[in-house]
């Protein structure tokens, strides 16, 4: 009875210093958190993708209220992210372009130097001499580094090249960190006017390593009312601060480089031989 | 019919082990023998079941904020017990369980178990969670056991069927590895592949009946 | 010098030859959880080293003034968790205060190593080897350390898996398992190695 009776006892109390210590010990080392900071975590998506260019989505809240980072920053809840922000903050919510990423490169036919057998990574590949197994120095090498570090499942190697689903694309751009070609950039999710190829080459030498790159003809520019498209170091080249989407540079251009089909999500691309 | 739809879920599609990849430290530790993997099996399905009705009986009563705390100490009273009864009644497994007894208390089956399942589901539903995830682990752990034990030592049942089991390869042929640790880790791949295999098939034969209707 | 040479087996013991996680496999989950990326798996080896030895320190001395003087050896278990819970809780609001630095690097990992097996394990352990107070403290801190060698070891192979190709129901998680039975075979290496 008695041995019971300790071990009950000897279970209380040390339940209740145990108790008492965190108690007193939360009240003496109580940190004093902004409670503004859970509320803004919430409005957040949570996936801590990195595309604000923070840790994570807990640190960009923090760096917010801290002042050192805007609202709107977050690619990947977007506009919402932005207005649930802002009223937590008390601010005027701000306007938020929905950006996604986008392959400047189409050509799925491009030739290859060389012969890659190793591991099935693209920054892998670029050890093979003269920066990876392409022919072409800026065309996409399919090995789909891209696709893992995709956290929404948004990018994905289609005809030995990688191509965004822009509907799922939430802006975050790891596939650009990670694309060791450099040739992923941030394009506006509504435009449709896109220079799918990143070559800088002389169209001679473009036109030896595949069958839809940029020649620098310069009939898009001749074509354009505008001003906003111009052949810069053998590549089209976009002014989108002037472009108004009408799209008879891509009618005209003779690689059918330019064109709309890159931000749809259907995944059906007519292969460069037959165009 | 939901009993039935439950235990498939506990052994297979929601295996703890193989599946949801919880108490994986006692699955390769202790399953070098059938008797092993039966006893610890047995044990934590009880503690399990115990702890469940336990905690979705005070699951009003618990405040949020120590929930976890509390659920450890339920848990690790019905340990205890398991682990004075085995001393009692079985004392050669609570010999070669050693330790794994008492670290039942931190086998992320139950505690997890407690938190997704017995914290916001009724008495009854709550127990038979824990048998059904119990008898999911219990297989789990005797499918690794019989291939380590044949693998291991070339014998089947040892300490259940006599001392030294039935034997199946001649004592020179067995391949020591994979009763040792070593065993453990590629046993436990293995299987998890299988399963992930296994359920990926289920799944797409599922998708197809959808189709087909 | 006795003493020193003891202590030595036991460091020795616990970082390579008894290995918590690759021989006695005690905190396997944090292991296959949080090995994905090496500086991941540096935090969360240091801060269980931390715990470890803290625990080591806190249950020896529970057991003994408490446990055994009133003859209740049998509520090791669950007097050992709630040390163990109440003293995570209590570094975690301590660092909060007075290191946030360190908090911010350790912070996520104390909650995960209250039902690390490792810690219990150890705490355990010392009572079942009737180590003294400085053994205890010393087996902690060391296992902590064979805790931390392993995962990073296992962190820096992982992130190689990643790009491997294999059969696909392998990929992830059991390729990764794979992987750490070789590195337990090769820790068996060490089986035997004994200071006397």
């Amino acid at each position: 009875m008695e041995k019971i009776l300790y071990a009950v006892l000897v279970l209380a109390v040390m339940g209740a210093v145990f108790g008492g210590v965190l108690a007193v010990a939360s009240r003496v080392f109580a940190v004093k958190t902004d409670e503004r900071l859970p509320r803004l975590v919430e409005a957040l998506p949570g996936a801590n993708c990195g595309g604000c260019g923070f840790a994570g989505c807990q640190a960009y809240a923090q760096a917010v209220i801290d002042g050192k980072a805007e609202i709107g920053l977050c690619a990947a809840g977007g506009q919402e992210a932005a207005k649930k922000m802002s009223a937590v903050m008390g601010v005027e919510a701000v306007e938020v372009e929905r950006k996604v990423a986008m392959v400047k490169c189409r050509g799925q036919n491009h030739l290859s130097k060389a012969r890659y057998e190793g591991i099935s990574d693209c920054r892998s590949a670029m050890f093979v001499t003269g920066n990876g197994p392409s022919a072409c120095p800026s065309g996409c090498l399919g090995f789909g580094t891209c696709t893992t570090a995709c956290k929404f499942d948004a990018i994905h190697v289609v005809n030995g090249v990688a191509r965004v689903e822009a509907d799922k694309c939430t802006g975050c751009f790891q596939c650009m960190e990670v694309c060791p070609k450099g040739i992923i950039i941030p394009v506006t999710y509504h435009t449709d006017i896109v220079i799918a190829c990143s070559n800088h080459d002389r169209g001679a030498n473009t036109r030896k390593v595949c069958d839809i790159g940029c020649v620098g003809c310069h009939l898009c520019e001749k074509q354009c009312e505008f001003d906003a498209i111009h052949v810069i170091n053998n590549l089209a080249t976009i002014d989108y601060s002037k472009c108004v989407s009408c799209g008879r540079c891509a009618a005209v251009c003779p690689r059918h480089l330019i064109s709309d089909s890159n931000l749809r999500t259907d995944m059906d691309v007519v292969p460069a031989m037959q165009r | 019919m939901n009993f039935r739809k439950q235990l498939k879920a506990g052994l297979l599609t929601n295996n703890p082990v193989l599946s949801q990849l919880l108490g994986m430290c006692s699955t390769m530790a202790i399953t070098t023998t059938l008797f092993n993997g039966i006893g610890m099996g047995l044990s934590v399905t009880i503690i399990l079941i115990c702890s469940n009705v336990v905690i979705s009986l005070l699951r009003k009563v618990i405040p949020d904020k120590i929930r976890i705390a509390a659920y450890i100490v339920i848990i690790a009273g019905f340990v205890t017990m398991v682990d004075l009864l085995l001393k009692a009644y079985v004392p050669a497994l609570s010999d070669s369980l050693g330790v794994f007894i008492p670290l039942i208390v931190v086998n992320c089956i139950i505690l997890g178990r407690a938190e997704a399942f017995a914290s916001k589901n009724g008495l009854l539903a709550s127990a038979v969670d824990g048998l059904t995830q119990g008898i999911g682990y219990t297989a789990a752990l005797v499918v690794m056991c019989i291939i380590r034990e044949f693998l291991g030592s070339g014998t089947f049942g040892k300490g259940v069927f006599g001392a030294d089991g039935i034997r199946i390869l001649p004592a020179q042929y067995p391949a020591l590895m994979l009763i040792l640790p070593v065993g453990g880790f590629l046993t436990l791949g293995c299987l998890i592949a299988l399963t992930q295999w296994v359920n990926k098939k289920l799944t797409e034969r599922e998708a197809k009946k959808e189709a087909a209707r | 010098m006795n003493t020193f040479i003891t202590l030595f087996a036991i460091s020795l013991n616990a970082i390579l030859a008894e290995n918590f996680i690759l021989v006695k496999f005690l905190g396997i989950c944090p292991f296959m959880g949080v090995s994905k990326k090496t500086d991941t798996a540096v935090g969360m080896g240091i801060a269980v080293i931390f715990v470890m030895a803290l625990a080591s320190a806190a249950t020896w001395a529970v057991n003994e003034f408490l446990l055994v003087s009133l003859g209740l050896e049998y509520m090791q278990t669950v007097v050992f968790i709630l040390v163990i819970a109440a003293l995570v809780q209590f570094v975690e609001m301590f660092l909060q205060k007075a290191m946030p630095s360190l908090y911010q690097a350790l912070g996520i990992y104390l909650p995960l190593i209250t039902t690390n097996c490792a810690v219990l394990g150890v705490a355990l352990l010392n009572v079942q080897n009737s180590y003294t107070f400085i053994e205890a403290v010393v087996y902690g801190v060391t296992g902590g350390i064979g805790f931390t060698l392993a995962i990073v070891l296992f962190s820096s192979i992982r992130q190689r898996l990643e790009d491997c190709d294999c059969p696909k129901a392998f990929k992830g998680f059991p390729l990764a398992l794979i992987a750490a039975g070789l590195l337990a075979l090769s820790f068996m290496g060490f089986s035997g190695f004994r200071v006397f």
